[in-house]
């Protein structure tokens, strides 16, 4: 009777699974642990999570490190995957002609019309207008509104104001006919004078109609056709905010610009297709799917995708001791994204969302890292340590423990850096492959559609439920239920959205409402998760159709997930799949796959 | 670094030179401010506008003492407190309360008195709470305690805080300068300013409305 142990170095936690193997070959698991990984998978560093984690396995069933007589390793393929963003679009004024911002609180409603004018000159003036009134910082509100208000006593049509500081309710407030005004635009003096003007305030919970069209801002100024067509990023730019202000000047010059985002050439085994990132992640999925099965990908030198790839290549040829001329990109993910960004050559520090791409690389690598790490193991605890089977043929193997399982069945193994799938026939031959694109980069989605700029905020808002505090008795949960406490809630987290996390609420400081940043989790978890699932099984189902699979099970750390197994479920019910997360050894959940894997494929002399 | 004797006596030095420069500055900043002219109405009541915020001030404020520690006038403070709170559409009301002159009570009183459950509680000398009257006394949703770091522009701002509590947006806290000289240079001022401040107190007196 011996003592083997199957461990499983993933991206995010190293799992063992600790088991006796009795005279007649028969593997009985006695125990199982999880831990973090240490430094990046597929490195020296791992042999400490390792150790520790095989300490905890045998120390529940009180064993010693000298009790076993081999540890297998998982040949763990893909190592490393980085996720970068591309920005594609931004919004350029090099005229000021528009503020488009949205003040937390404009004042007044409606739309009005007139030539800008300054305060001071507004005093002095005899035409009679209509005027656009600009308010600088050094105006408090009282005195503007008096001096508004004499104007309008000496028969001025004033249409409506911009204001520098915060004040646009305070003066509406102290006026006797309501104007529209737009406030908080900090380069005030950047707004020409004697121009014609539009300022537009919409009622609260709407957003404004005139100025987000460009048919009514054509309207409105007397524009032909052409200047038409050079308002339209304008119009774009002020859709679904409340307020906006758009400023006619004589060589307004405001365009959309597409960044050269540089380009991706994909070589596959028959053919080579090259596209530009700036089309969109829709774009490099379908020429990634045009050229399966995929070798080699590249990417244009001098550019950000470039940057990125030589960064990836770079950081694995380091980890592995090889040329960086030998790494190969065997898969990406690239997926459609929103990027808070400061609008160039704006009036009040306006953020515009720019549409960025998020990609997600994955290395093909060689079995030595993992030799490497086996050798130190060796020397570090004096077990006997061999590389058992790829990791997704061994994570198949592990899930068919679930009860109610049988060949032929496929498994989607849901990570931290990549999604892998694998799939068992009847004749138990098992096919599988590795992609690119997982939990990191749903992470990665959420930090920058959100613009936390905070990673580890990021992961906790993407693992768990959010909820509203409404009072210091009550908060209202995501799903609309309300819970009450008997003892008052901590201060800072009145009135905020807070992250329900295993320590306690964790409170928001973002003005987002909580639908928002459910939306945003959401959205990122599908175009992460159901994207790759689909790719995957679709890659290895018999005839690429995913409809002749039956069974799916969902193993790795992210089939934890509140949410995610029921979107992945959601979609493959539409191909008649039955989908549910697995529970390897009817115990652990889906958790430790791959670790009961190794063993098992051990016992049964197939490795 | 090493720090040799003559070093502290220098930074010493250099520290009394600041104190009473500063000291210098405090006498004319803003020079003498006439009382406030302020008519005290009917006992205050508890409120029922959830749209309104209440300003608590103690027996001082306004009257005996006339501008913060800084020397900000306290007609300022109070219209830029109100301010703050109208540009986000709510309303402010004043009451000042007799029995105490610790901030955080002043604070809970108003907070307690106010439809929407929030409250300002300023002192004199220009510390300030926001206040909600759920927590205890002692907790706060956002506190300025070091009187000589609220400017102008700060008190604009925690009036819009407030009343961002009030509507339940979640406004991020207004950021607070952290200066540790403050304590060295203005502890002696700002004790004088309380004892001030107490002489005025009647704890046996409720709380009135008050208006400008």
């Amino acid at each position: 009777m011996t003592y083997i142990a199957g461990v499983d170095v993933g991206n995010n936690s190293t799992e063992v699974a600790i088991a006796r193997v009795d005279t007649a070959g028969k593997a009985d698991i006695l125990s199982s642990s999880l831990v973090r990984t240490m430094g990046i998978k597929g490195t020296i560093r791992n042999a400490l999570g390792v150790i520790d984690a095989l300490d905890k396995g045998l120390a529940l069933v009180g064993l010693e490190r000298n009790d076993l007589s081999l540890i297998l390793l998982n040949e763990a393929t893909p190592v490393i995957s980085d996720v970068a963003m591309e920005t594609i679009t931004e919004t350029v004024i090099t005229e000021s002609a528009m503020i488009g911002h949205n003040p937390g609180t404009p004042g007044g409603l409606g739309l009005g019309i007139g030539m800008t004018i300054t305060l001071d000159q507004l005093e002095a003036t005899q035409v009679p207008g209509p005027w656009i009134v600009i308010i600088p910082g050094e105006f408090g509100f009282k005195e503007a509104s008096e001096r508004l208000t004499r104007a309008v006593s000496r028969d001025l049509i004033v249409a409506g104001a911009i204001v520098q500081k915060d004040d646009a309710v305070l003066i509406n407030n102290r006026l006797h006919r309501s104007i529209p005004i737009v406030d908080e635009v900090s380069h005030i003096d950047r707004v020409p004078l004697g121009m014609p003007a539009a300022v537009e305030v919409a009622s609260h919970g709407k957003t404004i109609e005139k100025l987000s069209n460009p048919y009514d801002i054509a309207t409105l100024f007397d524009l032909d056709p052409d200047e038409t067509r050079q308002v339209v990023p304008i119009a774009r730019a002020l859709m679904g905010t409340r307020s906006a202000v758009v400023i006619k000047t004589p060589r307004g010059d405001i365009e959309e610009r597409r960044i050269p985002a540089g380009s991706i050439v994909f070589l596959g085994e028959n053919r080579k297709e090259m596209v530009k990132v700036e089309e969109g992640a829709e774009a490099i999925m379908e020429n990634v799917a045009l050229v399966s099965p995929l070798l080699e990908i590249q990417a244009e030198a001098g550019t950000h995708v470039g940057g990125m790839f030589e960064h990836v290549r770079t950081v694995m040829a380091e980890l592995t001791d090889q040329p960086v001329s030998a790494i190969q990109v065997q898969d990406i993910l690239a997926v459609d994204t929103l990027k808070p960004q400061r609008v160039l050559g704006s009036l009040a520090g306006e953020y515009s969302m720019g549409n960025a791409v998020g990609l997600a690389a994955m290395v093909k690598t060689h079995k030595l890292p993992m030799q490497r790490l086996a050798r130190k193991l060796e020397e570090e605890i004096s077990v006997f340590t061999s590389i058992g089977g790829v990791e997704a043929e061994m994570a198949i193997r592990g899930a068919l423990t679930t009860p109610g399982l049988k060949p032929s069945m496929a498994i989607l193994d849901l990570g931290g850096g990549s999604t892998d799938a694998s799939l068992i026939n009847e004749a138990g031959e098992i096919k599988s492959v590795h992609l690119a694109g997982a939990g990191d980069m749903v992470t990665l989605l959420i930090d920058t559609e959100l613009g936390l700029d905070d990673r580890d905020l990021a992961e906790r808002i993407k693992v768990n439920p959010l909820a509203k505090v409404e009072t210091l008795f009550h908060m209202r949960h995501e799903d609309g239920s309300v819970q009450f406490f008997n003892e008052p809630l901590e201060p800072r987290l009145f009135g905020r959205v807070v992250v329900l996390a295993g320590e306690g609420p964790i409170p928001l400081e973002i003005s987002e409402p909580l639908s928002k940043v459910v939306q945003v989790r959401q959205s990122a978890k599908k175009k992460v998760f159901v994207r790759n699932a689909l790719r995957a099984l679709e890659m290895i189902a018999p005839a690429g159709n995913i409809r002749l699979i039956s069974f799916v099970a969902l193993v790795g750390g992210s089939a934890l997930d509140f949410e995610i197994p029921r979107m992945i479920s959601d979609v493959l019910v539409e191909y008649g799949v039955v989908t549910g997360r697995a529970n390897i050894r009817g115990v652990e959940g889906p958790r430790n796959a791959v670790a009961t894997g190794l063993v098992l494929a051990h016992v049964s002399g197939e490795n | 670094m090493k720090i040799s004797e003559e070093m502290v006596k220098q930074i010493i030095l250099e520290v009394l030179g600041q104190m009473q420069g500063a000291e210098g500055s405090e006498s004319h900043a803003g020079g003498d401010v006439p009382p406030m002219d302020m008519t005290e109405g009917g006992e205050a009541k508890p409120g029922t506008d959830r749209n309104e915020v209440v300003i608590g001030i103690p027996p001082a404020f306004g009257t005996i003492m006339t501008k913060t520690i800084i020397g900000i006038p306290h007609r300022e403070v109070l219209r830029e407190l109100k301010a703050g709170i109208e540009e986000e559409g709510l309303h402010p009301r004043l009451v000042r309360v007799y029995r105490t002159a610790d901030l955080a009570f002043i604070a809970h009183d108003a907070a307690k008195l106010s439809g929407s459950g929030i409250g300002i509680g300023i002192l004199s000398r220009g510390t300030t709470v926001i206040h909600q009257k759920n927590l205890a006394p002692l907790q706060n949703l956002e506190l300025f305690s070091q009187s000589p770091l609220v400017e102008l522009e700060t008190f604009r701002s925690i009036g819009h805080n407030a009343a961002k509590y009030a509507k339940g947006e979640s406004p991020s806290p207004v950021p607070v300068r952290n200066d540790p000289m403050a304590r060295p240079r203005y502890q002696g001022l700002a004790a004088l300013l309380h004892n001030k401040e107490i002489q005025s107190v009647d704890q046996n007196k409720k709380t009135y409305e008050l208006s400008i």
